[in-house]
C-alpha cells in the first residue's frame, strides 16, 4: 500500500520523461503530473481513513528482502509521526504543480523532477530501515538541485550548489552514524527495530547522536549550518521553494525524532538541554535576522529558521504532549510557510520584485490584488500565532509542553512570536496597505491557477485551528509511546527524579 | 606423449577461454590479411562473438574441482575467472564503442581488434597467472599492447605524445617491478611459484628481513603503476587525454581490473609474512589516491583528464576493500569493479560519441547538450552521478558496500576520508552534468550549437548506440537489482582457496591493527 | 661461505647497475637514452636472476629461464618503444623529451 506512494510518482516521472515528445507536449505532461500527484494525495486520503490513530506501532507495514549483504531491506511502515508528514508531502507536492507557470521552460525535464522528489520524501518517511531512509534522502538531492540550478533567479548557480554541498555532507554524516550504530551494536541488518543503541556506552551513543544531531541539523537547519537556506529559497523557484519548506526541511526534524530521539533516548537526555538552546537561538536569529531584510523571500525564510525552532525545543523537551506539539508545529509550519511562499511567489512573477521598500499597497481593490492580499494577511497571522489558527495551536501546545521541561528557554521562543508578528506585520503594512505606487498600478490579472493553492492552504489553515484534533489525534498513541521509551531512559538515569 | 595426454596433464582446459580469445585474435587477423579492408564490416561482430564466447566458457568453469594447471603456473580459481570475465567484457564493450571512432580516425580497424584482443589475453592470463615468469610475461603482453593501443593514432602527435610517456613510464615501473620480482625469486631460494614462495622464505629464515620489504616496495611499485595509485599516477592523466578515447575505456577497466587481480594474488599469497608493511602502504596509497584524485579532478577543464583523475579516485576507493583483507573486503572490491566497468565504460561511451560529433573533449563545450541531444545528456548524467555514487544508480551500492565493508572491517579512517572525497567528487561530477542540462540555449558553446543531427544510421554508430543503452541500462539497474552481482562477488570469494585461507590471518593483523589505532591517535 | 660471498658480489653488481639505470632515466632529455637506461633496469635484473639460478637453484635454474623470457620481452619492448619514437620523430623532428609538451604534464 506505502509502496505505491513511491512507485506511482516514478511511474509518472517514466511516463513524462521516456514517451516521445511528439505525445509527450507541455500540456499533456502538466496534465499527467497533476493526475498523478492527485491520485497519491487521494490514495493518502484513503490511508489516512484507514489508520488507526489508537494503535501506537506502525502499520501498512511492508516487508521485503533487498540486498542481504548490506543489511537493506526494503522495509515500510507508517506511524502517527510519519502520517501527518505524508499527508503534506502529498498535498503540497500537488498545490506546488497548480501553482506552476505554464509558460515554464523545459516542463518535462521539470514535471519530472517534481515527481521524483515527491517519490524520495515520501519514501523516506515511510522507509523502517535506516539504509533505505539514507537512499531515499540523497535521492531528493539531485531533482532539487536541478530546480534551484535550472529555474532559479540570477544568483541560482551559486544556491544551488552550496545546497548540494551542505545536504551531501549531511547524508554522509549521517551514513557515517548509520554505520557506527549498526556494526557497534552488533546489528546484521539496518533495520529499524533490531536496533539496540542503549546497550552501548553512553559516551560511543553521545559520539553517534551528536553526529545524527548535526547532519540533520544541515537540514533543518539548525542555526550555524543553516547558511544554505536562505539562498536556495531565494533563489528557488516559487515551487521549489514550497516544497523545501514545507517538506524538504521536516526531512531533518523527522529523522531527528525517530532516529535521534528514537534511537537514543537516554543520550537525547543528556543533550536536550543543548538542544533547547539551540532551539532558541534559532528562534531569535531567525526572528531578528528576519526583521533585518527587505526581501519578501528572505524574510519567510528566515521565519522559517525561527519557526522550526520550536519544533527543535520541543523536541527537546520530549514529554508526550511537546512531542506531539513537535509533529502539530511541523504541519503547521509546513502549511504556512508553503502559503507564504506561494503568495510570495504571485506577487513577484506579477509585479517582477519582492523587494519591501518599493512595494506598496497592492491590497487596492480596483488596480491591485486583493484576494493575494488578504491571504496574505490570513497567512501573517497564523504565522504570528493569531487564535483560531494552525499555528496558534501548534505554538501552544509546544509552550504548554516545553515550559515545565525549560522554562527560560520557553519563554525566550515566546519572545520569538513577538518577533514573529513584528516583522510580518512590517512586511504586510509595507506591501499591502498604502498608497498604491504608480509604477505598479497596471498589474496583469491573475490565474485562478495561482489563487486556488493559497485558497486550499487557507482553508485548512482555519479549520485546522478550529479543530486541532484532527491536527493531533493522529499522533496520540505514538508520541506516548516514544516517551515511554524515554521515561523509562530517564528513570533509570535518575532515579530520584519524577520525569 | 601424444597430445591429448600432455593436454590432460597439464589441465590446459582451463585457459579455454583464453584460447578461444587467442583464436578470434587469429581469425580476425588472417581474414584482415586475406580479404582487406572490406573486412571491417565482419571482423569486429567476430571479435565481440570471441569475447563472449570466452565469457560463456568462463561461466561454465566456475565449478571446476582442479582448477590449478600447467604445473602450477595458472590458477583458474573463482577470483580469477570473475577478473578474466570482467577483463573480457569490458574488451567486447571497447570493441562496440571503437568502431565508428577508429574508422573515423581512418586507420585500420582489424589491426586495433587485434591489438586489442592481444591486451585483452594478457589481462585475462595475468587474472590467472601464479607464478613469477608467467605473471610477467602475461603483464607485459598486457602493457605493450596497451602502449601500442595508445599510440594507434599515428598522425596525431598527441597520441604519440601520449604513447611515448606510457611507455617509458610503464617500461620503467616494470623493469622496477621485476626487480623486487626477481628478489623474491632470490628470497625464496630458487621458487617462483607464488603458493611456494612463502613457505620457502618462512623455511629460510629470512622473513621479516629488509630484502623482503625491498622486494614488497618494488613490487607494490609495479602495481600502484597499473592501477594508478597516487603517487604513480602522473601518466595517467596524460595519457587519458592523449590516447584514442575507446583504448582510454579499456585502459581505465580491463587495465585497472587486471592490475588489481594482481595485486590481490602477489601480495595475498607472496607476502602474507610482511602484511603488517604491505597494509600500510597500501593504506597510505589509498588515502592519497582518494585524496589526490578527487581533488585535483575539481581543476580539470577536458573531459578525459577529469575521468582520468576521477578513476584514480575510484581505484583509492576500490582499495580500501584490498586492504582490509575481509570475505566482504574482497566481496565489495569486485562488486565495486564490477559496477565501475558498467557506469565508466558508459561515461567513455558517451565522450566518444560527443567527440565524434563536435570533434571535442573540452568540459565547457559540453554547455547546453540537453537541448540538442537528451538521450547522450541522460546516459552521461546517470553514469557520472552513479560514479559520484548517486542512489538508487549502481554506484551508490558499490560504494556503499566497500564502506560498510571497511566500517566493518574497522578502518575507519579510510572510511571517513571515503566518505569526505566522495563529497568531494558529487562536486565536480555534477559540474559536467549542469554544463549539460542547466545551461540555457543562449549560453550553448559553439560545439554544441553546430551539434549535428543524430546520425544513428551511419557505419558503426549503430554499436556505439548498443554499448551506450546497454552500460545505461546496467548502470540504472545494477544497484537495484544488485543481488545476482553480490552473490557473483560473495561466491568468488568463497570459493578461492587463497582467499579463504588468508582471511584467518588477515583478521588477526587486523585486530592487532584496531588495538595498535586504538592506543596510539595514529591512522590505521 | 666462499660462494655465498660470490653471490653478493653479483647482487651489488646488480644493484649498482640498477642505480645507474634510474639515474640515466631521471637525468636523460633524449628518449632514445631513457630507453637505454631502461635497458639497463632490465639487465640488472637478469643478473639478479642469473646468480640467483645459479647459486641457490642450480638444479631447475628457473631464473634462466626468467632470463630468457626477459630478454625476449625486452627486445619486444625496445621494438614498440624504438617504433613510438620514430612515429613521434616524423610527426615533431625531435627526441627530446622536454619538447613534448602537448599534454601537460
Amino acid at each position: 500500500m506505502l509502496s505505491l506512494l513511491i512507485w506511482g510518482p516514478l511511474f509518472g516521472t517514466a511516463l513524462i520523461a521516456l514517451l516521445p515528445a511528439a505525445v509527450m507536449t507541455p500540456a499533456r505532461a502538466r496534465q499527467i503530473a497533476l493526475v498523478v500527484a492527485a491520485g497519491v494525495l487521494l490514495w493518502t486520503g484513503y490511508l489516512v481513513m484507514q489508520f488507526d490513530p489508537n494503535l501506537p506501532g506502525l502499520q501498512f507495514r511492508e516487508s521485503l528482502s533487498w540486498v542481504d549483504s548490506l543489511g537493506l531491506t526494503y522495509q515500510l511502515g507508517v506511524d502517527g509521526l510519519s502520517l501527518p508528514l505524508i499527508v503534506i508531502n502529498s498535498l503540497l507536492v500537488l498545490m506546488a504543480l497548480v501553482a506552476t507557470d505554464l509558460n515554464l521552460t523545459r516542463p518535462r525535464l521539470y514535471y519530472s523532477l517534481v515527481l521524483i522528489l515527491e517519490a524520495g520524501v515520501a519514501g523516506a518517511f515511510v522507509a523502517q530501515n535506516l539504509l533505505l531512509f539514507f537512499l531515499f534522502y540523497e535521492v531528493e538531492l539531485i531533482p532539487l538541485y536541478l530546480m534551484i540550478a535550472i529555474w532559479g533567479g540570477a544568483k541560482r548557480g551559486y544556491a544551488a550548489t552550496k545546497f548540494l554541498i551542505y545536504t551531501a555532507i549531511s547524508g554522509v554524516l549521517m551514513l557515517a552514524a548509520f554505520f557506527g550504530l549498526s556494526f557497534l551494536s552488533g546489528s546484521h541488518s539496518f533495520d529499524y527495530d533490531g536496533l539496540q543503541a542503549q546497550a552501548l556506552p553512553m559516551a560511543t551513543q553521545l559520539v553517534l547522536l551528536i553526529t545524527l544531531v548535526v547532519a540533520f541539523g544541515i537540514k533543518i537547519p539548525l542555526v550555524p549550518f543553516h547558511t544554505w537556506l536562505p539562498d536556495a529559497h531565494v533563489e528557488a523557484p516559487t515551487p521549489a521553494s514550497v516544497l523545501l519548506a514545507g517538506v524538504l526541511l521536516k526531512l531533518g526534524t523527522y529523522g531527528l525524532l525517530k532516529f535521534g530521539f528514537g534511537l537514543f533516548p537516554e543520550a537525547w537526555q543528556l543533550i536536550a538541554p543543548g538542544l533547547a538552546v539551540v532551539a532558541v537561538i534559532n528562534v531569535l536569529y531567525g526572528s531578528f535576522v528576519a526583521i533585518a531584510q527587505t526581501d519578501m523571500k528572505k524574510i519567510v525564510a528566515y521565519s522559517s529558521v525561527g519557526h522550526m525552532g520550536y519544533v527543535i525545543l520541543a523536541s527537546a523537551a520530549a514529554t508526550p504532549l511537546a512531542l506531539m506539539g513537535a509533529i502539530a508545529q511541523m504541519i503547521s509550519h509546513g502549511l504556512i510557510s508553503a502559503l507564504l511562499f506561494l503568495l510570495v511567489g504571485v506577487v513577484y512573477s506579477k509585479t517582477g520584485t519582492r523587494d519591501v521598500t518599493v512595494l506598496r499597497g497592492l491590497l487596492a481593490p480596483e488596480c491591485g490584488m486583493p484576494l493575494i492580499g488578504s491571504l496574505m494577511i490570513v497567512g501573517v497571522m497564523a504565522s504570528a500565532g493569531i487564535p483560531g489558527m494552525v499555528g496558534f495551536i501548534a505554538e501552544f501546545i509546544v509552550y504548554r509542553a516545553s515550559f515545565p521541561v525549560f522554562p527560560i528557554q520557553t519563554i525566550l521562543s515566546m519572545l520569538g512570536t513577538g518577533l514573529t508578528a513584528v516583522y510580518f506585520l512590517n512586511l504586510v503594512n509595507r506591501v499591502f496597505f498604502g498608497r498604491m505606487t504608480e509604477s505598479l498600478a497596471q498589474l496583469p490579472r491573475i490565474a485562478w491557477r495561482d489563487r486556488i493553492p493559497s485558497i486550499v492552504m487557507v482553508v485548512l489553515v482555519i479549520f485546522l485551528g478550529l479543530q486541532p484534533d484532527w491536527l493531533v489525534h493522529w499522533s496520540k498513541s505514538t508520541t506516548l509511546a516514544l516517551s515511554e521509551v524515554n521515561r523509562t531512559a530517564t528513570a533509570l538515569m535518575l532515579p530520584d527524579s519524577e520525569p | 606423449m601424444d597430445f591429448a595426454t600432455l593436454a590432460a596433464q597439464l589441465n590446459a582446459g582451463t585457459i579455454l577461454p583464453e584460447g578461444i580469445v587467442i583464436t578470434t585474435l587469429l581469425v580476425v587477423l588472417v581474414g584482415d590479411l586475406i580479404v582487406g579492408r572490406s573486412s571491417n564490416r565482419w571482423t569486429p561482430y567476430v571479435a565481440i562473438a570471441g569475447l563472449l564466447g570466452a565469457i560463456v566458457a568462463l561461466y561454465y568453469q566456475w565449478d571446476l574441482s582442479d582448477p590449478i594447471s600447467f604445473l602450477g603456473s595458472f590458477n583458474s580459481d573463482a577470483l580469477s575467472i570473475v577478473f578474466r570475465g570482467i577483463i573480457a567484457l569490458s574488451a567486447a564493450v571497447t570493441v562496440l564503442m571503437s568502431i565508428r571512432y577508429v574508422e573515423q580516425s581512418g586507420t585500420s580497424l582489424a589491426e586495433f581488434i587485434v591489438i586489442l584482443m592481444t591486451a585483452t589475453v594478457g589481462g585475462m592470463f595475468l587474472a590467472g597467472a601464479d607464478e613469477l615468469v608467467t605473471i610477467y610475461v602475461a603483464l607485459e603482453t598486457l602493457s605493450i599492447s596497451s602502449y601500442l593501443l595508445t599510440g594507434y593514432m599515428k598522425r596525431d602527435p598527441r597520441s604519440n605524445e601520449a604513447a611515448l610517456k606510457y611507455l617509458l613510464i610503464g617500461a620503467a615501473s616494470s623493469a622496477i617491478f621485476l626487480y623486487g620480482v626477481s628478489l623474491l625469486y632470490g628470497l625464496s631460494g630458487g621458487e617462483t611459484r607464488l603458493s611456494v614462495i612463502t613457505t620457502n622464505i618462512a623455511a629460510n629464515n629470512v622473513d621479516q628481513s629488509i630484502g623482503v620489504v625491498i622486494a614488497l616496495v618494488f613490487v607494490i611499485a609495479g602495481i600502484a603503476f597499473k592501477i594508478a595509485a597516487v603517487p604513480f599516477h602522473q601518466w595517467t592523466p596524460d595519457v587519458y587525454e592523449g590516447s584514442p578515447t575507446p583504448v582510454v575505456a579499456f585502459l581505465s577497466v580491463g587495465s585497472k581490473a587486471a592490475g588489481f587481480v594482481l595485486a590481490v594474488r602477489l601480495l595475498v599469497s607472496a607476502f602474507p609474512l610482511v602484511s603488517e608493511q604491505w597494509h600500510f602502504v597500501l593504506t597510505a596509497l589509498a588515502l592519497l589516491s582518494m585524496i589526490l584524485g578527487n581533488v585535483v579532478a575539481l581543476a580539470q577543464t577536458s573531459m578525459k583528464r577529469l575521468l582520468a583523475y576521477s578513476s584514480i579516485g575510484q581505484a583509492g576507493f576500490v582499495m580500501i576493500g584490498l586492504i582490509i583483507g575481509t570475505e566482504a573486503g574482497y566481496a565489495s572490491m569486485i562488486f565495486y569493479l564490477l559496477v565501475y566497468l558498467f557506469m565508466n565504460l558508459g561515461g567513455f561511451a558517451c565522450v566518444i560519441l560527443f567527440s565524434l560529433r563536435t570533434g571535442t573533449d573540452e568540459i565547457s563545450e559540453y554547455s547546453g547538450l540537453y537541448q540538442k541531444d537528451p538521450l547522450l545528456t541522460l546516459a552521461l548524467s546517470i553514469c557520472l552521478l552513479s560514479l559520484g555514487g548517486i542512489p538508487p544508480l549502481a554506484g551508490f551500492f558499490g560504494k556503499l558496500y566497500l564502506f560498510w565493508a571497511g566500517w566493518q572491517a574497522g578502518a575507519y579512517w579510510l572510511v571517513l576520508v571515503g566518505l569526505m572525497t566522495s563529497v568531494v567528487s558529487i562536486y565536480y561530477y555534477i559540474r559536467v552534468v549542469k554544463m549539460m542540462v542547466v545551461k540555457e540555449a543562449d549560453e550553448m558553446s559553439e560545439s554544441v550549437k553546430n551539434y549535428p543531427a543524430s546520425d544513428w544510421n551511419l557505419e558503426g554508430m549503430r554499436p556505439l548506440q548498443v554499448s551506450l543503452i546497454v552500460t545505461l541500462v546496467a548502470t540504472s539497474l545494477a544497484g537495484i537489482l544488485s543481488n545476482p552481482l553480490f552473490a557473483l562477488a560473495n561466491g568468488s570469494v568463497e570459493k578461492t582457496p587463497l582467499l579463504q585461507s588468508s582471511l584467518n590471518t588477515a583478521q588477526t593483523a587486523l585486530v592487532d591493527q584496531s588495538v595498535a589505532t586504538s592506543s596510539t591517535p595514529a591512522p590505521l | 661461505m666462499q660462494l655465498l660471498m660470490q653471490l653478493q658480489y653479483f647482487l651489488l653488481l646488480a644493484a649498482a647497475l640498477f642505480c645507474i639505470g634510474i639515474y640515466g632515466l631521471v637525468t636523460s632529455r633524449n628518449a632514445i637514452r631513457v630507453l637505454m637506461s631502461i635497458e639497463l633496469l632490465l639487465n640488472a635484473v637478469n643478473l639478479n636472476l642469473m646468480a640467483f639460478s645459479n647459486f641457490l637453484d642450480p638444479a631447475e635454474v628457473r631464473g634462466q629461464v626468467f632470463t630468457v623470457f626477459v630478454i625476449t620481452i625486452a627486445a619486444a619492448e625496445a621494438a614498440v618503444g624504438l617504433a613510438i619514437v620514430l612515429s613521434i620523430y616524423r610527426n615533431r623532428d625531435t627526441v627530446d623529451m622536454e619538447q613534448f609538451n602537448l599534454l601537460k604534464w
